[in-house]
């Protein structure tokens, strides 16, 4: 781990980002409050300055912050789960099933990545929903982009899934373990599935990144998160509006994204140099 | 003979890929809450107006049936009618708007291949010198930053400060139509250009370390000879397989640079449709875009055995 210093720099700020997230957001009077003058200069008050609406920039710039955090964590875990479950059942099911399963998986695996996402959000979100003030943010944006981008992340952990177990099928503390009478659903929890959670941890930082990058753009696109909840997608939408006058304002929201993305990078290639038993 | 055994398999695949894509639209259609009757009726429609234009339409037959007339439909070109405006046949929209698509994301294809194999391939003869880390870094940079975050800059740079490039598509253009489509195109290909580069690297570093190159070498092969018809040669060919999976990014690219150059193309009309909630015309381009993809890998697929005898020989 100390050979790998850009491993502790990602590390640190992804420290950072979480905390910004979990505490930002109520700065400078919130992410909704528009009492301030529009395009103000960053002061004592608002420490980026506030927006054309008079918003504090850098709680939205937090807000964005969770909701990136939120849709990707959310979205990783269910894509994991599915993965998981069907590259086990394609390296260890039953030939037709397997067959059929991991098929399918390449099926969806050949898609091209947001297309089926922007498919989901277009024939599912329901924008002109009400309801109260967090069930609307979850119903109205949160819900359909974490179903969509999760229908098409859990392809690459299945494959995964299935060639490591593969390659484990036949290793000889697997043997070993049927030898004694173990069955497979024993085998595949207690000795299989451990020795694949360092490389599917260090594989999910690098897809995190992508999830972060997909729900960015859908939200540039106006399909994802729905105002008047920032993102860091709708936000940059916003802002090149007013490029010209106050670049200042399209640099925030660009740049955290931009060091979001190296430092899950980062961590996911240290990560996977260090857990891929492949590599030892 | 095998070689048209091969390229006929392929054609089969890419035939199957391209239903599977028609029923994964049409799946999502009929899954999603309110059918095409309910949107047409309109607001002021009784449930017994709703259910006799539903039985109009066909949309009381069997889920199999829909979907054969769906298929039938597709084939000829026929994709429904938009909910809304003129309810223009979702055909002629996607005719109207394919030719800007098409012509932004080959133009971007052709410029990562040629930009990606040729910078790939120096940094490779070059090789943890100091042209390589250059080249290494920057497409390091080109996968991680996003198109919407490279799109202001460049437009800022280009467009405001120096003052060369218009900055959005206008209607009617004032300028040759090139200058709208250049900016766009540069930051498509950023991507792909970068993901080219360092596959083309990996990959020639391979082959250069393989044993026929060693012979070359002594057999006095001029160097430039060496690299660009004995190595790349070689060393090209998992590239090409990749120019056909990065089309993939390029056309979800293209939904963010048209919208954010305001392009008239079909990722700026589908997502105007999804905030419409127009259902035939999302439908048309997801399916447009995806048989655009599915076309691309198939001449992909196409062209390996033809490029390389190994392939071709090889027993299906």
């Amino acid at each position: 781990m100390r050979k790998n210093p850009l491993l502790l720099v990602g590390i640190a700020f992804l420290v950072f980002l979480a905390l910004f997230a979990i505490f930002g957001p109520s700065a400078g009077g919130g992410i909704t409050e528009t009492k301030w003058g529009a395009f103000e200069f960053p002061s004592s008050r608002h420490l980026l300055g506030t927006d054309q609406l008079g918003r504090d920039v850098l709680a939205r710039v937090a807000y964005g912050a969770r909701v990136s955090l939120a849709v990707g964590i959310t979205v990783q875990l269910l894509a994991l789960v599915v993965g998981v479950i069907f590259g086990t059942i394609g390296a260890f099911g039953p030939k037709w099933l397997s067959v059929t399963v991991m098929r399918f998986t390449d099926g969806m695996f050949a898609f091209p990545d947001i297309l089926l996402a922007i498919l989901i959000i277009g024939l599912f979100s329901n924008s002109s929903h009400g309801g109260g003030a967090l069930g609307g943010f979850i119903i109205s944006g949160f819900l359909p982009v974490v179903v969509a981008l999760s229908i098409t992340a859990w392809p690459s952990f299945a494959r995964l899934t299935n060639t490591t177990a593969a390659s484990l099928k036949d290793r000889e503390f697997v043997v070993a373990a049927k030898a004694l009478g173990a069955p497979s659903a024993y085998v595949i929890v207690r000795h299989v599935l451990p020795q694949m959670w360092g490389i599917l941890l260090a594989v999910s930082m690098v897809e995190l990144a992508g999830t972060i990058l997909a729900e960015a753009t859908l939200s540039f696109l106006g399909i994802g998160i729905l105002p008047p909840y920032p993102s860091w997608g709708s936000m940059i939408n916003l802002a090149r509006d007013d490029m010209v006058s106050h670049p200042l304002w399209l640099l925030w929201p660009c740049l955290i994204l931009s060091l979001t993305i190296f430092a899950l990078n980062f961590v996911g290639d240290g990560l996977r140099a260090i857990l891929d038993p492949r590599r030892k | 003979m095998r070689l048209a055994r091969q390229i006929l398999l392929r054609l089969l695949y890419g035939a199957v890929s391209l239903v599977f894509i028609c029923f994964v639209t049409f799946a999502a259609q009929s899954l999603a809450s309110g059918d095409a009757a309910t949107a047409l009726a309109g607001e002021k429609a009784t449930p017994e107006q709703v259910v006799a234009l539903r039985h109009q339409m066909g949309l009381d037959r069997p889920f199999p049936i829909q979907f054969a007339s769906f298929m039938a439909g597709a084939v000829r070109g026929d994709l429904g009618k938009s909910y809304f405006g003129q309810q223009r046949p979702v055909g002629d929209i996607m005719r109207d708007n394919l030719p800007t698509t098409a012509t932004v994301a080959f133009c971007a294809m052709i410029l990562a291949a040629g930009i990606g194999i040729l910078l790939g391939t120096l940094a490779a003869i070059y090789q943890n010198r100091f042209a390589d880390r250059v080249v290494l870094t920057v497409g390091t940079l080109g996968v991680t930053v996003p198109n919407f975050v490279l799109a202001p800059i460049l437009v800022y740079i280009f467009a405001l400060k120096l003052d060369q490039l218009p900055q959005t598509w206008e209607d009617p253009l004032r300028d040759a139509a090139w200058k709208y489509l250049l900016l766009p195109v540069v930051i498509l290909a950023a991507r792909p250009t970068a993901l080219l580069t360092r596959l083309t690297r990996a990959s020639m570093i391979e082959t250069l370390s393989q044993e026929f190159i060693r012979t070359a070498v002594a057999k006095g092969v001029p160097p430039l000879r060496l690299y660009f018809k004995h190595a790349l040669r070689n060393a090209i060919l998992p590239v090409i397989t990749a120019i056909g999976t990065s089309f993939g990014f390029l056309l979800t690219g293209s939904f963010v640079v048209e919208r954010f150059f305001r392009l008239p193309g079909v990722g700026a009309r589908t997502i105007e449709a999804i905030q419409r909630r127009d259902t035939p015309v999302i439908q048309g381009g997801i399916l447009i875009t995806g048989a655009l993809f599915i076309l691309v890998n198939l001449a992909v697929d196409i062209l390996l055995p033809i490029l390389d005898p190994r392939i071709r020989e090889a027993q299906v």
